[in-house]
C-alpha cells in the first residue's frame, strides 16, 4: 500500500508543479541568500590580507633598520619610530589580532555586523577598553541580513504551512477522505505515510539546494565534512519538527482555513513571540550596568592616578625590584610612569570591567537555557555556533585580545626597565596572536532535542485520532 | 445599509474565539512591552541626567591645568532619550549613547546597547513598534482573510443580494467592519502611550503634534494592509488559500523586503569598516599642520604667513601665543578633515536610504517603518543631528581652550589656566530636529505611503464595483 501512496503523492505532487515551483522558489532564495553572506565573507577576508600585508611590510621594513643599526650604520628614521627603542616597537608596530573566517560563516550573519573583526593592540591604551564596534549603517542592523539561517529559520516553515496546511482538511472538504475510508488501510497510517513523503522530498531538495550553494560559494566538504553534517542534520530535524507540527494542527483541528490560522499563530509564537520575550527577559533580569556610569568612574580613577604617578612608579618598582634599575640612575621616562600606573588602572578597574562581560555570560547563559522553548533560537544558536558568529564568539575573541595585550606589553617590560635595546633577536621572538574558537555545544543534543518535539507531537497526532476515530468526526 | 452590514460583521468577527484570543495576547504583549519600555526608558532618561549632571561637575573641578591638557582629558556628551522612543525605538539599540570629545580626533558614538546583548536581541524585541508594525497586521489579516470567502462558502452570498444590497455598500461596510478592531487597539495603545509620557516629570520636548502624526502614519498603515488584504479576500474564493497568500504578502512586505533592501543597499553603497575610515583620515590629517610638531612643513610655512602679516621677525613678538595659534590652526585643519569624511560617509547614507526609500515602493511596511522612526527621532537622522552637534561642540571647545592659551601665555611658556577657567566653557545642549524639519525631510517618504493608500484603495474599489 505505501507504493501505491508513494507512486499517487509524487504524481500528484509532479502534476500541480509543486515540486518543481518549490525546488525554483528554494534554490533562488536559498542561492541569494548565500550570495549575500559571501560577499559580506569576501569583503571580510580581503580587508584582513590587506591590514596583514600591510602590517607585515612595516614589520620587514623595522627588520631592516633594525638590521642596519646592529651593523653600526646610520639610518635616517623618525626618532618617535627608531625601532631599536623597545616601547617604539611597542606602540608603533603593533601585532594585527584578527578573528578568521571560519568555513561557514557565511551562512549566519549573527554578531559580526556589530563588531570589527581584527585590532591592533598596542601599548598604549587600555586592554579593556579597546573599540570593537563596526562602521555601519544602524538601519541595515535593525532590518538585519538576508542570510541562509533567516531563509531556513523563517521562510521555511512558512514554505511547509502553504503547501501542507491542508493535507487531511482537503480530503475531507473534497470528499475524498470517505473514498480513503473505505480503502484497506487506515486513516492514520495514510496520513502519516503522505506527510513523511512530503517531508522526504521538501528535505531532499532542500538539502540538494543547500549543497549546490555551498558547493557554489567554493565550501570545502573534504576538510568541513563534520560542520556540513552538522549542518544538514540540523536542517532536517528543523524540517521534520514542522512537518509533525503540519500534522498534529491536520488532525486536531481538520479544517483548512481555521487549519491554517492556527499554523500561522504557531509560526508567530515559536519565531517571533518566544525569541522575542526570552531575549526581553534576559535582558531584564540580567541587565547591562550602566555604560555612562562606567565613562565617569574610570575617568576619576584615571585622573586620581595620574596625579599620583611618581609615587605610583615608586611602589611598582618596590614591587619589582628586578625592573628597578641597577646604577642608580633614575631617569624615568613617560613610558615608565604609563607602564606602571596602567597596570594599577587595569587592576583596580577589573571588577568593574568584568561586571559586564559577568552579566552578559548570565544573559548567554539564560538563552542557553531556554533556547529548548523554541526550535527558532535552537536553530540561531547553532547557526551562529558553526558560524562562529554567535555572542559566544565574540566575547572569547574580546577576551583573548585582552590577555594578548597584556602578554604584548609584559615582553617589552623588562626591556624598558632595564634600559635594553631592542634586537634583531628579539623581533624574532615577538608574541603572535592567533585565535581560538570556544568549544561549542553539541548539535546532537539540539538534533535530539526538536527530534522529541516531534516524537512528542506524533505521539499527541495518535492520541487525537483515536478518539476522534472513535467519536467519528475525522471523516465528516 | 451601511450600518447593519457593519454591525453584521462586528458581530461575527468579535463572536469569532480565534479573534477573541488573538486580540487578548495582543492586549498581553502591548501592555508588557509598554511597562518594560516605559521601565527602560525611566531608567535611561535618570542615568542620562545623572551622567549629564556629573560630567560637567568632574569637568568643572579640574582644577588648575594647562588648556591643552584638559582639552586632552576631554569631555562626554550624551545623547538625550527622545520621548517617544517609548512608542518607536528605531536604530536607538544599533547607535552609541555617548561621544567622547578630545584634542584632535572626532570619535564615534561609544557603547550601544546591542553590542551589550546577545544575539537574540537581534530576534526583535517586545516593544510597541514591534506590535505596531508587525502584529497589528495581523490581526487584520486574521479579521480580514475570509471577510468575503466567508460569504461564498458558507452559501450566504446570495442571501444578503436577496436583501437588496448593493455592491458598494456591501464592500464598504466590510471595509469599515475590517478596519474598526484594528483602529481601536491602535488608538487604545496611542492613548496609553500619550498618557504615560504625560505622566512623566522630564519627558522633554514632547508634542502632541508629533504623536498625533505618529498616530496618523500608523493609522494609514494598516488602512494599507487593510486594502491589501480585502483585496485578497474578494478575489480568492477559497478562505485557506487566502489566507495563505496573505501571509506570504506579510511575510515578504514586513521581514524580506526590508532585509533584501539592506543586503541591496550594502552592495550598492558599502561603507568603509572602521579601520579603513580611520586610516584615511590619518593619511590625510599627515599631510597638514601638526599643533604637536612644529617643525613640520606646513607648521613652518603658517610661521612665515603668521611673522608676514604681523610684520614682526620673531614669533616671540607676536601679541599672543603662537604655540597655542598653531594648535588651534591645526586642530581646524584636522576639523576640516573629518568633516570631510564624515560628509563623505553621510553621502553614502543618503544614497543607502535612497536605496530604501526606492524599495518603499514594494512594501508598505518599510516607509511606516521609516517615517514612524523620524517622527520619534530614533532614525538614523536624528543620530547623525546628534553626532554632528557634538562635533560642533568639540571644535568650539577647542577654539575656547587654545584661545585661553594664546590670550593669557607667551610664546614657549607651560600655561596653567586658573581653576576657575573650565566653567566658563558654555555647557552641551542638544536639541533634536523639530516636527517641522522632521516633516520636511521625510515628505518623498510620506508622499509613497499616500501612494500606497490611494492605488490599493483603488484597486479594491475598481475591482470590487461588481460584487
Amino acid at each position: 500500500m505505501f507504493r501505491y501512496n508513494f507512486k499517487y503523492e509524487l504524481k500528484s505532487l509532479l502534476r500541480s508543479r509543486w515540486l518543481l515551483l518549490l525546488s525554483l522558489l528554494l534554490l533562488i532564495v536559498v542561492l541569494f541568500a548565500g550570495y549575500n553572506g559571501k560577499e559580506k565573507v569576501k569583503e571580510r577576508t580581503q580587508e584582513l590580507k590587506n591590514v596583514v600585508l600591510e602590517s607585515n611590510t612595516n614589520d620587514a621594513a623595522m627588520a631592516l633598520v633594525l638590521d642596519s643599526i646592529e651593523s653600526g650604520l646610520q639610518v635616517s628614521v623618525n626618532p618617535r619610530r627608531m625601532p631599536n627603542a623597545p616601547m617604539n616597537v611597542a606602540y608603533n608596530y603593533p601585532r594585527v589580532a584578527a578573528i578568521p573566517v571560519a568555513p561557514l560563516t557565511f551562512i549566519s550573519t549573527g554578531q559580526s555586523d556589530l563588531f570589527t573583526h581584527f585590532i591592533k593592540p598596542s601599548a598604549y591604551g587600555d586592554s579593556f577598553s579597546l573599540d570593537y564596534s563596526e562602521l555601519a549603517n544602524p538601519i541595515q542592523l535593525l532590518f538585519g541580513s538576508f542570510d541562509l539561517s533567516f531563509v531556513i529559520i523563517y521562510i521555511l516553515p512558512l514554505i511547509i504551512i502553504a503547501f501542507s496546511y491542508n493535507i487531511l482538511s482537503e480530503e475531507k472538504e473534497y470528499g475524498s477522505l470517505k473514498l480513503l475510508a473505505s480503502q484497506p488501510i487506515s486513516i492514520y497510517q495514510w496520513i502519516v505515510q503522505k506527510t513523511a513523503l512530503r517531508f522526504f522530498w521538501l528535505t531532499l531538495i532542500t538539502l540538494a539546494v543547500i549543497t549546490i550553494t555551498l558547493l557554489f560559494f567554493g565550501f570545502d566538504f573534504k576538510t568541513n565534512f563534520s560542520a556540513f553534517l552538522q549542518l544538514i542534520s540540523l536542517v532536517c530535524a528543523y524540517i521534520l519538527f514542522w512537518f509533525t507540527i503540519v500534522l498534529l494542527v491536520n488532525l486536531v483541528v481538520n479544517n483548512s482555513a481555521k487549519n491554517a490560522v492556527s499554523l500561522l499563530a504557531i509560526w508567530v509564537f515559536v519565531i517571533l513571540i518566544i525569541p522575542a520575550v526570552v531575549g526581553q527577559l534576559a535582558n531584564s533580569f540580567y541587565p547591562i550596568p550602566s555604560r555612562t556610569k562606567m565613562i565617569t568612574e574610570v575617568r576619576e580613577l584615571k585622573e586620581e592616578l595620574s596625579s599620583k604617578q611618581d609615587k605610583i612608579l615608586d611602589n611598582f618598582l618596590r614591587d619589582h625590584p628586578e625592573y628597578a634599575s641597577k646604577d642608580g640612575n633614575s631617569n624615568y621616562s613617560f613610558w615608565h610612569k604609563y607602564i606602571a600606573s596602567q597596570e594599577l588602572v587595569e587592576e583596580e578597574l577589573k571588577p568593574l570591567i568584568s561586571s559586564y562581560e559577568d552579566q552578559l555570560t548570565k544573559q548567554q547563559n539564560w538563552v542557553r537555557l531556554w533556547q529548548y522553548s523554541s526550535p527558532a533560537i535552537l536553530m540561531q544558536q547553532s547557526f551562529n555556533n558553526l558560524a562562529h558568529t554567535s555572542t559566544t564568539h565574540y566575547q572569547s575573541y574580546r577576551n583573548q585580545v585582552a590577555l594578548f595585550s597584556k602578554e604584548w606589553r609584559n615582553f617589552f617590560k623588562p626591556m624598558l626597565y632595564g634600559n635594553k635595546n631592542f634586537t634583531t633577536n628579539d623581533y624574532k621572538k615577538l608574541p603572535s596572536f592567533t585565535y581560538e574558537p570556544p568549544i561549542n555545544s553539541s548539535v546532537l543534543l539540539k538534533v535530539v532535542v526538536l527530534l522529541i518535539f516531534s516524537v512528542i507531537f506524533i505521539f499527541i497526532g495518535k492520541q487525537v485520532f483515536v478518539k476522534k476515530i472513535k467519536k467519528g468526526t475525522i471523516i465528516s | 445599509m451601511i450600518r447593519y452590514i457593519v454591525k453584521k460583521e462586528i458581530k461575527e468577527i468579535f463572536r469569532d474565539g480565534r479573534f477573541k484570543i488573538s486580540a487578548l495576547i495582543v492586549f498581553v504583549l502591548a501592555v508588557v512591552a509598554f511597562f518594560v519600555t516605559f521601565k527602560q526608558y525611566k531608567n535611561t532618561a535618570a542615568q542620562y541626567n545623572e551622567a549629564k549632571a556629573n560630567e560637567r561637575k568632574v569637568w568643572e573641578s579640574q582644577g588648575a591645568k594647562n588648556p591643552h591638557s584638559a582639552a586632552h582629558y576631554g569631555n562626554y556628551v550624551f545623547k538625550p532619550k527622545s520621548p517617544l522612543s517609548l512608542i518607536d525605538q528605531g536604530v536607538d539599540k544599533y547607535t552609541g549613547i555617548s561621544v567622547f570629545l578630545e584634542a584632535h580626533n572626532r570619535n564615534e558614538a561609544a557603547f550601544s546597547d546591542a553590542a551589550d546583548q546577545t544575539a537574540l536581541s537581534r530576534f526583535g524585541a517586545l516593544t510597541p513598534d514591534f506590535i505596531l508594525l508587525y502584529i497589528i497586521p495581523l490581526i487584520i489579516i486574521l479579521i480580514g482573510y475570509n471577510i468575503f470567502s466567508k460569504e461564498i462558502e458558507g452559501s450566504t452570498f446570495f442571501i444578503l443580494k436577496s436583501q437588496g444590497v448593493v455592491g458598494w455598500k456591501l464592500f464598504i461596510g466590510k471595509w469599515l467592519a475590517a478596519l474598526i478592531p484594528t483602529l481601536v487597539i491602535a488608538t487604545v495603545l496611542f492613548v496609553v502611550a500619550a498618557v504615560a509620557l504625560t505622566s512623566l516629570n522630564d519627558f522633554g520636548l514632547f508634542e502632541w503634534k508629533e504623536i498625533l502624526a505618529l498616530y496618523f502614519v500608523y493609522v494609514l498603515y494598516y488602512l494599507i494592509f487593510t486594502n491589501v488584504v480585502l483585496f485578497i479576500s474578494s478575489k480568492v474564493k477559497k478562505s485557506g488559500i487566502a489566507l495563505v497568500i496573505n501571509l506570504v504578502f506579510w511575510v515578504l512586505a514586513c521581514f524580506v523586503a526590508p532585509k533584501v533592501a539592506s543586503n541591496l543597499a550594502d552592495a550598492k553603497y558599502p561603507y568603509p569598516s572602521h579601520q579603513e575610515f580611520n586610516e584615511q583620515i590619518a593619511n590625510e590629517s599627515k599631510q597638514g599642520l601638526d599643533g604637536h610638531n612644529p617643525w613640520n612643513e606646513e607648521s613652518q610655512k603658517l610661521r612665515e604667513q603668521t611673522l608676514k602679516e604681523y610684520k614682526v621677525d620673531s614669533v616671540h613678538k607676536l601679541p599672543f601665543n603662537f604655540n597655542a595659534f598653531l594648535m588651534q590652526k591645526s586642530e581646524e585643519y584636522q576639523a576640516q578633515v573629518y568633516a570631510k569624511h564624515y560628509g563623505l560617509l553621510k553621502e553614502k547614507a543618503k544614497k543607502q536610504g535612497g536605496v530604501y526609500k526606492s524599495l518603499s515602493t514594494i512594501s508598505p511596511f518599510l516607509p511606516t517603518r521609516f517615517l514612524s522612526m523620524a517622527i520619534a527621532n530614533t532614525d538614523y537622522e536624528s543620530h547623525w543631528a546628534f553626532t554632528e552637534a557634538a562635533e560642533e561642540y568639540r571644535v568650539g571647545v577647542q577654539r575656547f581652550l587654545n584661545g585661553t592659551t594664546e590670550k593669557n601665555a607667551k610664546y614657549n611658556e607651560r600655561y596653567v589656566a586658573p581653576a576657575d577657567t573650565w566653567s566658563k566653557l558654555e555647557e552641551f545642549n542638544y536639541e533634536s530636529p523639530t516636527f517641522s524639519e522632521v516633516y520636511r525631510q521625510n515628505t518623498s517618504v510620506f508622499s509613497v505611503l499616500i501612494i500606497w493608500f490611494v492605488f490599493t484603495a483603488a484597486l479594491l474599489f475598481f475591482t470590487n464595483k461588481k460584487y
